[in-house]
């Protein structure tokens, strides 16, 4: 059984890097904690499923910890952290579809109404975006709540830039019908 | 009290939005698991994986370039039209002694099988464009919905 524990004692987060960077399990363990609620929340709003959200969580710390070696401290670790953490939701999903799904484009509905309001953790706006539609949902999240812009979000997502746009605005159109419906 | 208006509860509730969520069980445990024993790859270390990654994809693209000139990949429409058609025939012959619920089915379903003809013709000269194959899946699951219709109808409850 394996039993690493954080770090008792408050360290700088520059200083947690560095030793993790060595090879520190008890570092990582802290920078986990640190940053775990704030990874599985953006997984959870893109992927809008609680177990392929708690998945793609792990999968984003364990590349973190393959890739920390890359880190070279001139971005906030955050900045970075995140970045990693949308692109490996955004690839998880991809995944998760079928040959079918992938040849004809066919994208994932989000929750539907009752799974959103029995999800933990989420309220109010929350429980709206995660019954957007994939795409819809993807583009709203990482510009609206992440702050990318449309051409960063196209480039991940793999779309037009025109394409974003035009999910951004779906996606804001259907928040404001079940809004105003509820 | 009345609802404030959609833009005041957006702007208010991304302002406002916890972008930290705790997950509901630990996770910690299975992210341990996957790096104990696997220290992370030193600085000096991150060129090898990047100079071997870049020499593989050379040999694989080669080897890629003569697989492809003797065999072609095959093409989407062709994969779709594989798999839908051998679900299309478990179908009919399932249903092959069971009476239909209309006499005209099957002019339908030569209906949809015209549309599939023309859709892959046009394929032909676009066989990556992505809106005819939706189509074609789409006219496809139309021919299979109504032989399962018309054997196999689900009744309405009042």
């Amino acid at each position: 059984m394996l039993h690493v524990k954080p770090e008792q004692t408050p360290l700088c987060e520059a200083t947690l890097i560095e030793r993790v960077q060595s090879g520190d399990q008890v570092a990582y363990a802290t920078l986990y904690e640190l940053h775990i609620k704030r990874v599985y929340g953006l997984c959870l709003r893109l992927l809008a499923d609680q177990a392929h959200a708690e998945d793609a969580a792990q999968e984003v710390f364990v590349q973190i910890w393959h890739k920390i070696a890359q880190f070279d401290g001139r971005s906030q670790f955050s900045t970075w952290l995140y970045s990693v953490a949308s692109n490996v939701a955004i690839n998880y999903l991809r995944k998760q579809k079928n040959w079918l799904q992938k040849v004809v484009n066919i994208e994932h509905s989000g929750m539907d109404e009752q799974s959103a309001n029995d999800c933990d953790g989420l309220n109010g706006l929350d429980k709206l975006i995660v019954r957007l539609p994939e795409r819809a949902r993807m583009v709203f999240v990482l510009f609206a709540i992440e702050g990318y812009r449309h051409e960063e979000i196209a480039e991940q997502l793999g779309m037009a830039v025109g394409s974003s746009k035009s999910q951004y605005h779906r996606a804001r159109q259907l928040l404001q019908e079940w809004y105003e419906n509820e | 009290m009345s609802k404030p208006n959609f833009d005041d509860y957006l702007n208010e509730s991304l302002n406002t939005l916890n972008k930290e969520i705790p997950p509901k069980k630990g996770l910690w445990t299975g992210v341990e698991r996957a790096i104990t024993n696997n220290k992370p790859a030193s600085k000096n270390a991150v060129i090898w994986p990047k100079l071997t990654a870049i020499a593989a994809c050379t040999v694989a693209g080669l080897i890629a370039i003569n697989t492809f000139v003797i065999t072609p990949e095959p093409q989407p429409a062709v994969a779709i039209s594989d798999y839908f058609s051998a679900k299309k025939n478990i179908l009919l012959v399932e249903y092959k002694n069971e009476e239909a619920l209309t006499t005209n089915w099957q002019m339908q379903l030569q209906e949809l099988e015209e549309a599939e003809q023309a859709i892959k013709q046009v394929l032909e000269n676009e066989p990556q464009n992505q809106a005819l194959l939706t189509m074609l899946a789409q006219i496809y699951q139309q021919q299979l919905d109504l032989i399962n219709k018309v054997h196999a109808p689900r009744w309405q409850h009042i």
